[in-house]
């Protein structure tokens, strides 16, 4: 099967996938879906834009207590810090609804990475829910990394340890950083996918 | 208990100090924990159950042990008095709880959790204190974690005495029960498709159809918001969901529980183990072996049916025959001993054929059945009745019927020895030897070849001592000399012979009723009469005519006689139950289900092992009492007639015969959960009883 048709398929589930309420997370190994929004500071990301560059998403709610333990605790800026040095590029989305806890608009959510001294490429404003339902995201903290390739290399927690306590972070494993390792070291990605954990995301109807 | 230290990260309380906005405002905690220990006064040692109770504040949250689509479950870390442990966390079954497109798995209201605290055989005078930290994620719209301190103090002479067994034995009903079933999953296109093999269609009956809910301890599985359909199939359960984000080949078990609604209305659950795997063979290989053990044990069994007391006689009369027979060539005392084992094995692949056919046609049947039919049991009483007439000597001189003792136990002609091995074949079925079951039962559920070398197996062993006889001449010479005594000796024989036949009358008895069984006595005097007239025969051709005639209608009155189409397919009452009661699939469904240690025999009139090892084992006023002092329930089921709920008890333990024995400990008290039913060796001691009984 040429590879063309591969990605005619592909797209094609992901079409179906997009109409379809039910939310179905996109495959390890297989292509990410590409979307198309605009960032808080008002310039056009686009995934597809950022091949040959590794990507994360990260799903947030500065809510959530459990975004809250990863921020507070500075591991999320340390996260993202570690990865601006491998040049990777970060995207962090809040794919909020309208009137749901971690909805914001673009001046408050500058205000928090601002706040937060979070070192993000973009930050991307998904009230629809649309690239949340893309990626089956399902809670906050929800982590993607994303090959050069375009290609999914990892889905699920930010680290190995699911207390929402702070303490916690220390001694747990960084599934993120441990993913960009591998790559990088050009092995397979020895845990490509975990059981997210944290706040429900807050999907508007 | 009392809560020593509490603190909540986000919420901070205010209804404390205004009464009046107490309604609007947050709770100060949204889960209330309470630490409940079974018993707050304890000696070392001791095993108590410990309950977590949290209270959650109305509309609101907590998790699983698999939250799902997301949230965490709680945690629960204890600081524990040296020397004790505290073992894992038991979860009740969870509700479906969603939220917008995501689905998750926990609990409102109220529940509890339960974890057993063992403690060690020394402990110290005076107050005991333990502490738990206890890490909660309560969620609503919002998600708010709360930690906190609790502290459990045992053994506190100022506090008042507390027992909340019966409330925790309430929170531990609520666990899912445990089930041997078969599971499997196996992912078919986009679904994931889990089939349970209950084992049987009468446990689906009793669930509203529709309302099963299949939470997976491991993530990822399934997707957890996907619709769940449900076929039943006899008493297998097909669960078909659209499956979960994980790639399956990091999974392999998946501890599961299936939560669903009785036909009384009660939300139940279950627990069990989902193997990955192809679901079309679920069927797991049996308890018992592979093929070589089986054949082994089935040629051992084989081997300990000569000693049978039926069978004896038979095969000691055909031994001593070979003394005789010593002068004869070594080739034809060889060629016998072939003959004998043809017919031996001959025989037992014919029944094995037999009960395959009959099986795969759907009859629930199994080892033993021949007994089942009253015709078989009564042809039988004949057949060991006319072996002890004819060693008796009532018929022994030549002529046309004389023979036919002959053939079947003396002769060392080649018919007559394959005929003796059909022979010994036959009396030898009443009854499942110790080591048969096992291997029959695993002969019959492998495919027929399998089976059939099996059963050939098992003839082997029954004609091995008499083939290994004929070709050694060196045995041969040890057996004691022919002479007069030979006479007197076959003789004797012929009593464990008539004490067989009457044995196969009182089976029969338990078959067929008053009536039947005079007929079938009747019978047994005609055929005495019969052999008699004929061995008195007069000299004079007329009188010797009438004679034979008279001979011939005794032997016609006799087959007249048997129970023809007699009541067969009744199940049998358990006949003189001292103590017990009565087994149905549906009473041990319900004590399974009650938290007391039940006993199971599974007897049949014909078993001699199952009547002996009851008399000697079972109904002593020692284990009676025993039974008692532990409140035992005991069933007993009765396989002397066809009984197709039986013949499925037997196969769900791998057997296919009875005697069965099998102990279900009493549901422990901390777990909820029942030891792994006990199943007893095929020949029992009291002391073998009272040990299994005793273990838990």
């Amino acid at each position: 099967m040429s590879s063309k048709i591969a990605y005619f398929l592909v797209a094609m589930t992901l079409a179906i996938m997009l109409a379809l309420p039910v939310y179905a997370a996109p495959q390890i190994g297989a292509p990410a879906p590409d979307f198309t929004a605009t960032d808080i500071e008002g310039n056009e990301f686009s995934l597809s834009a950022h091949k040959g560059k590794k990507v994360i998403l990260e799903w947030t709610n500065h809510q959530c207590p459990f975004v809250v333990k990863h921020y507070d605790s500075g591991n999320m800026q340390a996260t993202q810090k570690a990865a601006a040095e491998k040049g990777v590029v970060w995207v962090t989305l809040v794919s909020s609804g309208e009137g749901k806890q971690g909805n914001v608009d673009a001046a408050k959510a500058k205000a928090i990475v601002e706040d937060e001294g979070a070192k993000v490429s973009a930050k991307i404003l998904d009230s629809s829910g649309e690239i949340g339902h893309l990626y089956g995201a399902s809670t906050t903290p929800h982590m993607f990394v994303i090959d050069e390739q375009g290609a999914l290399a990892y889905a699920g927690a930010i680290d190995s340890n699911s207390s929402p306590n702070p303490k916690t972070i220390d001694g747990a494993t960084n599934y993120v950083l441990a993913a960009l390792d591998d790559l990088e070291a050009g092995r397979a990605v020895q845990t490509a996918q975990s059981q997210p954990y944290g706040c429900a995301v807050k999907y508007g109807k | 208990m009392k809560l020593i230290k509490f603190l909540s990260v986000l919420v901070l309380s205010l209804s404390v100090l205004s009464p009046a906005l107490a309604q609007e405002s947050k709770p100060d905690q949204y889960v209330k924990i309470r630490l409940l220990p079974e018993r707050n006064v304890v000696r070392g040692g001791d095993d108590i159950m410990i309950g977590i109770e949290q209270s959650i504040y109305p509309g609101w949250h907590t998790y699983w042990i698999n939250p799902g689509d997301s949230g965490a479950a709680p945690r629960i870390e204890w600081a524990l008095p040296d020397g004790s442990s505290i073992g894992d966390i038991h979860w009740p079954a969870p509700d479906k709880i969603p939220y917008g497109p995501l689905m998750n798995f926990g609990y409102s209201d109220n529940v509890i959790l339960l974890q057993k605290l063992s403690l060690p055989k020394d402990i110290p005078v005076g107050p005991i204190t333990l502490t738990a930290r206890v890490e909660i994620l309560v969620c609503k719209d919002i998600c708010i974690p709360e930690f906190g301190e609790y502290e459990l103090v045992l053994n506190d002479p100022l506090a008042p005495k507390e027992d909340n067994n019966a409330y925790l034995m309430a929170a531990q009903r609520k666990l899912p029960v445990p089930v041997p079933w078969n599971a499997a999953y196996d992912v078919q296109g986009e679904n994931v498709v889990l089939k349970l093999e209950t084992g049987s269609a009468a446990i689906l009956e009793n669930i509203e159809p529709g309302s099963f809910d299949f939470f997976p301890v491991e993530w990822g599985l399934i997707s957890n918001p996907g619709k769940m359909k449900m076929e039943i199939r006899g008493g297998d359960l097909i669960l078909t969901q659209l499956k979960g984000e994980r790639s399956l080949n990091e999974l392999n078990s998946v501890p599961s529980v299936l939560a669903f609604t009785n036909s009384a209305g009660e939300r139940q659950a279950v627990s069990f183990i989902a193997a990955h795997g192809d679901i079309a063979r679920v069927k797991t290989a049996s308890a018992a072996s592979g093929l070589v053990k089986a054949l082994l044990l089935a040629l051992l069994g084989g081997l300990i049916l000569n000693l049978m007391p039926c069978v004896f006689p038979v095969l000691s009369i055909k031994a001593l025959s070979l003394a005789k027979a010593a002068e004869k060539e070594a080739a034809h005392v060889r060629l016998s001993g072939l003959s004998y084992t043809a017919g031996v094995v001959l025989s037992f692949v014919a029944i094995a054929a037999g009960l395959i056919a009959l099986k795969s046609a759907g009859a629930g049947i199994g080892w033993g059945f021949q007994l089942q039919d009253p015709l078989v049991v009564a042809l039988l009483a004949y057949l060991l009745f006319i072996i002890g007439l004819n060693l008796t000597g009532v018929f022994e001189i030549s002529g046309h019927f004389g023979t036919l003792g002959d053939r079947l136990t003396q002769g060392t002609g080649l018919t007559s020895a394959f005929f003796t091995g059909v022979l010994a074949t036959l009396v030898a079925t009443p009854c499942t030897a110790p080591f048969m079951a096992a291997a029959v039962g695993y002969a019959l559920i492998q495919p027929a070849f399998v089976a059939l070398s099996i059963f050939a197996a098992l003839g082997l062993g029954l004609a091995l001592p008499y083939l290994i006889l004929s070709f050694v001449p060196a045995l041969q010479r040890v057996l004691p000399k022919p002479g007069a005594w030979m006479e007197t000796f076959r003789q004797f024989l012929a009593f464990p012979m008539f004490a067989s036949s009457v044995w196969l009358v009182w089976v029969l008895s338990q078959q067929t009723d008053a009536m039947g069984l005079l007929h079938i006595l009747i019978g047994l005097v005609m055929l005495a009469f019969g052999f008699w007239l004929l061995n008195h025969s007069p000299g004079k051709i007329t009188a010797r005519s009438i004679v034979q005639i008279l001979a011939a209608l005794a032997f016609l009155s006799a087959a007249a006689l048997l129970p023809f189409g007699d009541k067969k397919n009744e199940p049998a009452r358990v006949e003189s139950l001292s103590f017990g009661e009565e087994y149905s699939p549906a009473r041990l469904a319900n004590l399974l289900l009650s938290d007391e240690p039940v006993f199971v025999e599974m007897t049949a009139a014909w078993c001699i092992t199952c009547k002996v090892n009851h008399a000697v084992a079972i109904n002593t006023q020692e284990i009676k009492s025993l039974f008692a002092k532990k409140n035992i329930r005991y069933l007993v089921g009765d396989w002397t007639n066809y009984d197709e709920s039986i013949t499925d008890y037997l196969n769900s333990y791998g057997r296919s015969g009875v005697p069965i024995y099998v102990y279900y400990g009493p549901r422990d008290i901390v777990t909820g959960e029942r030891p792994e039913a006990k199943l007893l060796p095929q020949i029992l001691t009291p002391g073998i009883v009272a040990e299994a009984v005793n273990s838990y």
